[in-house]
């Protein structure tokens, strides 16, 4: 039953068309969150104590972390229905996630970096959770290349799913890293289980800048998906009609 | 809560010397998802001119 609905609405056709319905929306309501809650967390927040006006690269530096770290996931996940269910368009999604996952952690590293300068004093440091964040970075880098080293598309999609779920186990490093480990990195602000330690002030415009760049990356997702299901259903007589 | 955190515009930029830091950060972000928006829009308009072409 659940291979039945799963292949219903997975077929790479019914997501083409069901993309090109939804995204306008998507795209247009989260640039607007994301600018606002920029605008908003850059000049209307107040000063942190402690950090001074450098903390604002926080509205920047969270949303490509907690990207980075989700994206990863959702690469799992489609990788699990791939090879459980042989569904085509989670094979599609694993190569259209991996860039983009490879962008915002490139991001993650160079903002944290930059923020480093003037709170630690330093741009680098050997520390769990940098380092945890540096070899994520490394394994997306590693799943591109091992994707395009074949010509054969479904021994690649194979290989590169087994590979995604061996470090998945990375993330659960990454996010306990700085529970584990004594690191210069400070622990998390925002939890599911406990009240944020984040003055309210500041909190609002995080979470929308978060929400904002979610939306973003998941159109830029869903816009490399499509570039996927172009080049891998080129044959079709479907995509003939679609173009 | 939207209280303007800074005395003038001038200050909002130079914020105490972290300025530069959170410019560059932002720059960064936005070149990157910039570029790659250009770039998938690009590659698709190519493959869906070749598909048309092949038609």
């Amino acid at each position: 039953m659940i291979k039945k609905f799963i292949h219903q609405f997975a077929s790479p056709k019914t997501y083409l068309y069901q993309v090109n319905r939804f995204y306008p929306y998507i795209f247009y309501s989260s640039l607007v969150i994301y600018i606002i809650s920029l605008i908003w967390g850059l000049f209307f927040t107040p000063e942190d104590f402690v950090q001074g006006n450098s903390y604002r690269i926080i509205y920047l530096h969270v949303p490509a972390s907690f990207l980075s770290q989700s994206l990863y996931l959702a690469m799992a996940v489609a990788s699990v229905t791939y090879l459980v269910w042989r569904v085509k368009l989670a094979a599609y999604l694993i190569i259209a996630i991996a860039p983009i996952g490879a962008m915002t952690t490139f991001i993650a590293l160079i903002s944290g970096s930059i923020w480093g300068i003037p709170t630690w004093g330093t741009w680098w440091q050997w520390d769990a959770r940098i380092t945890s964040t540096l070899i994520l970075f490394i394994m997306y880098l590693g799943l591109i290349s091992l994707h395009n080293s074949f010509s054969n598309f479904e021994k690649a999609d194979k290989l590169t799913s087994w590979l995604v779920i061996i470090g998945a186990v990375n993330i659960p490093i990454i996010k306990k890293s700085v529970d584990w480990w004594s690191t210069l990195h400070q622990s998390a602000s925002i939890t599911l289980t406990e009240k944020p330690t984040i003055d309210v002030l500041m909190l609002y415009p995080l979470i929308g800048s978060i929400i904002g760049f979610l939306g973003l990356i998941t159109c830029l997702v869903l816009t490399s998906s499509k570039y996927q299901i172009l080049i891998r259903e080129k044959t079709k007589s479907w995509i003939r009609d679609y173009v | 809560m939207f209280n303007f955190a800074f005395n003038s515009f001038e200050e909002a930029i130079y914020m105490n010397g972290h300025g530069i830091y959170v410019w560059i950060v932002l720059f960064i972000v936005v070149s990157c998802i910039t570029i790659f928006f250009i770039t998938y829009r690009k590659k698709i308009q190519k493959i869906k001119k070749k598909l048309n072409e092949s038609n």
